[in-house]
C-alpha cells in the first residue's frame, strides 16, 4: 500500500516551479492545496485577485493556462506528468 | 464527431448517474455515460477507485462507492470521461471532449448533474483564502492542506450538513479551527424536532450524525451562535474576518475562511429546456418537478439524484436505479410489470430515506438574513456586480431577475449565473419586500457551458 502510494505521484510545473502531487487529483487542487499559490486568477473586469472557490466546475474562478491553453477550468483537469501550468495573474510587465 | 445512436445517454457519473446507467444496462439498454471528471464517482465518491479517494470516506460509504464503481466497470456501458456537456435535447446530447465535439443521438436521456453549495455573497468573499466547505473538503481529499502551515488558524462559517463533515475531516488532520460561526435559522430549526423523532427509522444515518457531533464536541471548537454580517478583509488574500454577535463586532485573524450555507440542486440543464420547476420555501431553492422514477415534464428526459431535490447520496443511488428502470420500461425493453417488480425495493428504500431524513430540510434551512449584505458586496463574481447595483436597478422598476440581469450584467459571466443566481433573486425579492418565488429565475440558454465557436459549429454541419 505504502509502496503504491509512493509511485502514485506526478510532477507538474507551476509557474516554472516543479510541484509533486498525488496522481488523480485536479490541477486546481494541486495548485491550491499542495503549491499554496494564493491568487491564481485576476478577474478581468475589476482586476481583483481570485482563487478556486468551488473546485467542482461551477464557479470558473480556477481558470489557468494549462499546456499553453488559457482559460481552462483547472478543477476539471487531472494532473499529468510534465504538465505545464501557469496562473493567469496580471502582474506588472507580465503578459 | 457523431457517435452511434443508443437507447440512453446518462449525463454524470456520480452516485445517481452510475446507478441509473447500471440499472438501465441491466434491463438490456445500450447506454452511453458522459461525465466531465476523469474517473467515476462524482463529488461524494470522488476518486473512489484510488486509495486516496477511498481513505476520505467512512466504511459504509467506501463500500457503497466501491461496489457501485465495480458494477459500472463490469457492465456493458460505454464510458466517456473528461467530456463536458453543453447542449442537450431529449434525443441529442452535445459535448466537448479533448477539444473535439461529440454528438450523441439517443432515444432517451437521464440527467444526473448533482448538487452544489448554495453560493452566498458577503463582503470579501472573492478574496483568495475564502472558499466553500465543499471545495475545502475536495482539497483535503486530494491529499492537500488548506494552508501551508497547518498550525495556522482557520474559521468555519454558515449553516449546513457539509460543515459537520468538513469539521470532522479537519479535526482528524489536527487543523486549528479558531471558530465556528453559526448562521442557522432558529425559526425553522425548532420545527425540525418533530420530523427528527422519526429519524430512528434510519438509525445508521442518525448514528453517523451523532458520532460526528460527539467528535466535534470533544474537539472543543469555539462555537458562536447567531453570527451575523460576516466580512473577509485583506488585499491579496484574506487577512482577518469580522462578524457581529449580539450587536457586538468581533474580529479574528485568519488567512482561511470556509463558508457553507447548504446544498442546492444544479438546475441549469433542465432550466434551459423549460422543464417545470417548483419553489421550496423552506430550503429556498427551485427544483424540477419529477415523478418518483425521475420522469420530467419532457418526454424521454429523466432526472436522477440531488439535482431533483437534495436528499443525499443514498437517495441518489435509489433515484438513479428507478430512472434507469423506467427508461427501459418506456422503450418497451421490459414490461410494465417487470419494471414494477424491479422498482419495488428501491422505491420503498427511497420513501423510507426521505421520510427519516425529512428533518434535515428544517435543521439546515437557510436564514434569509444572510442575503441582507451591504451595498458594496460583489454578488456576481464574474462581472463584478454589487448588491447596490442590483438594488438600484430594482428600485428603478425592474421586478424580474432577467430584467435586472440585462441592466447590470449580473449572471452574464462565464459561470452563467450559477454563483449569483440565488443571491440575485433573494436581493431583488428583499428590495421589493416579496418572496424570491415572485421575481422569476434566470433564463438559462444553451450552450449552458462555455464552448468554442469551432466546437459549436461542428454540430450544425453534421446534422
Amino acid at each position: 500500500m505504502e509502496k503504491s502510494e509512493h509511485n502514485d505521484t506526478v510532477t507538474i510545473l507551476v509557474d516554472d516551479i516543479p510541484v509533486t502531487v498525488p496522481a488523480g487529483i485536479s490541477v486546481a487542487a494541486a495548485v491550491l492545496g499542495h503549491h499554496h499559490a494564493g491568487e491564481t486568477y485576476t478577474n478581468p473586469v475589476d482586476g481583483s485577485p481570485r482563487a478556486p472557490y468551488c473546485l467542482m466546475g461551477v464557479c470558473f474562478e480556477c481558470m489557468m493556462e494549462i499546456n499553453g491553453e488559457p482559460n481552462i477550468q483547472s478543477c476539471l483537469v487531472t494532473v499529468e506528468e510534465g504538465m505545464i501550468v501557469k496562473r493567469q495573474v496580471a502582474t506588472a510587465g507580465a503578459k | 464527431m457523431m457517435e452511434r445512436q443508443t437507447d440512453l445517454v446518462v449525463v454524470g457519473a456520480g452516485p445517481a448517474g452510475l446507478a441509473a446507467a447500471c440499472a438501465a444496462s441491466n434491463c438490456g439498454l445500450e447506454v452511453n455515460l458522459v461525465d466531465e471528471q476523469s474517473s467515476p464517482g462524482g463529488q461524494l465518491f470522488r476518486n473512489i477507485e484510488s486509495p486516496l479517494g477511498q481513505a476520505s470516506l467512512d466504511a459504509k460509504e467506501r463500500a457503497q462507492g466501491m461496489a457501485l464503481a465495480k458494477k459500472f466497470r463490469a457492465s456493458d456501458i460505454t464510458y466517456f470521461p473528461d467530456t463536458t456537456v453543453w447542449g442537450l435535447e431529449p434525443h441529442k446530447v452535445s459535448c466537448t471532449a479533448e477539444g473535439k465535439t461529440k454528438i450523441f443521438p439517443t432515444q432517451s436521456v437521464i440527467v444526473a448533474p448533482g448538487a452544489m453549495e448554495r453560493p452566498v455573497p458577503f463582503p470579501g468573499w472573492t478574496l483568495p483564502g475564502v472558499l466553500g466547505a465543499g471545495g475545502a473538503d475536495i482539497l483535503l481529499r486530494s491529499g492537500g492542506t488548506l494552508l501551508k502551515d497547518p498550525a495556522q488558524p482557520i474559521v468555519l462559517a454558515g449553516n449546513g450538513p457539509l460543515l459537520l463533515l468538513l469539521a470532522c475531516h479537519l479535526i482528524d488532520r489536527g487543523v486549528n479551527i479558531a471558530a465556528w460561526l453559526d448562521t442557522g435559522y432558529w425559526r425553522k430549526r425548532i420545527m425540525s424536532a418533530i420530523p427528527m423523532a422519526v429519524s430512528f427509522f434510519d438509525s445508521a444515518y442518525l448514528g453517523k450524525g451523532l458520532s460526528m457531533a460527539r467528535k466535534i464536541a470533544k474537539a472543543k471548537i469555539p462555537f458562536v451562535l447567531g453570527a451575523k454580517n460576516l466580512q473577509a478583509i485583506g488585499t491579496q488574500r484574506v487577512e482577518k474576518i469580522t462578524y457581529e454577535v449580539k450587536g457586538e463586532t468581533k474580529e479574528i485573524a485568519t488567512t482561511c475562511l470556509l463558508l457553507h450555507e447548504g446544498i442546492i440542486p444544479r438546475t441549469h440543464i433542465l432550466s434551459s429546456l423549460g422543464a417545470k420547476h417548483l419553489w421550496d420555501p423552506v430550503q429556498r431553492y427551485w427544483h424540477p418537478e419529477v415523478t418518483e422514477c425521475g420522469a420530467t415534464s419532457i418526454d424521454g428526459l429523466y432526472l436522477a439524484g440531488d439535482a431533483g431535490y437534495v436528499h443525499g447520496g443514498d437517495a441518489s443511488i435509489t433515484k438513479g436505479t428507478l430512472a434507469g428502470i423506467d427508461a427501459a420500461r418506456r422503450l418497451g425493453v421490459i414490461t410494465d410489470s417487470e419494471a414494477a417488480f424491479r422498482s419495488k425495493q428501491p422505491l420503498n428504500k427511497l420513501r423510507l430515506t426521505r421520510f427519516a431524513r425529512g428533518f434535515l430540510r428544517y435543521v439546515f434551512a437557510p436564514n434569509p438574513a444572510i442575503f441582507a449584505v451591504p451595498d458594496q458586496t460583489k454578488v456576481c463574481r464574474c462581472e463584478s456586480v454589487s448588491a447596490g447595483d442590483i438594488r438600484k436597478v430594482v428600485l428603478e422598476g425592474n421586478t424580474d431577475v432577467n430584467e435586472v440581469k440585462l441592466y447590470t450584467r449580473c449572471g452574464m459571466g462565464p459561470c452563467q449565473g450559477r454563483m449569483c443566481g440565488p443571491a440575485l433573486a433573494e436581493i431583488t425579492a428583499a428590495t421589493l419586500s416579496t418572496s424570491p418565488k415572485k421575481v422569476g429565475s434566470l433564463h438559462i440558454q444553451q450552450p449552458f457551458r462555455p464552448v468554442s465557436l469551432e466546437n459549436y459549429c461542428d454540430t450544425t454541419t453534421q446534422d
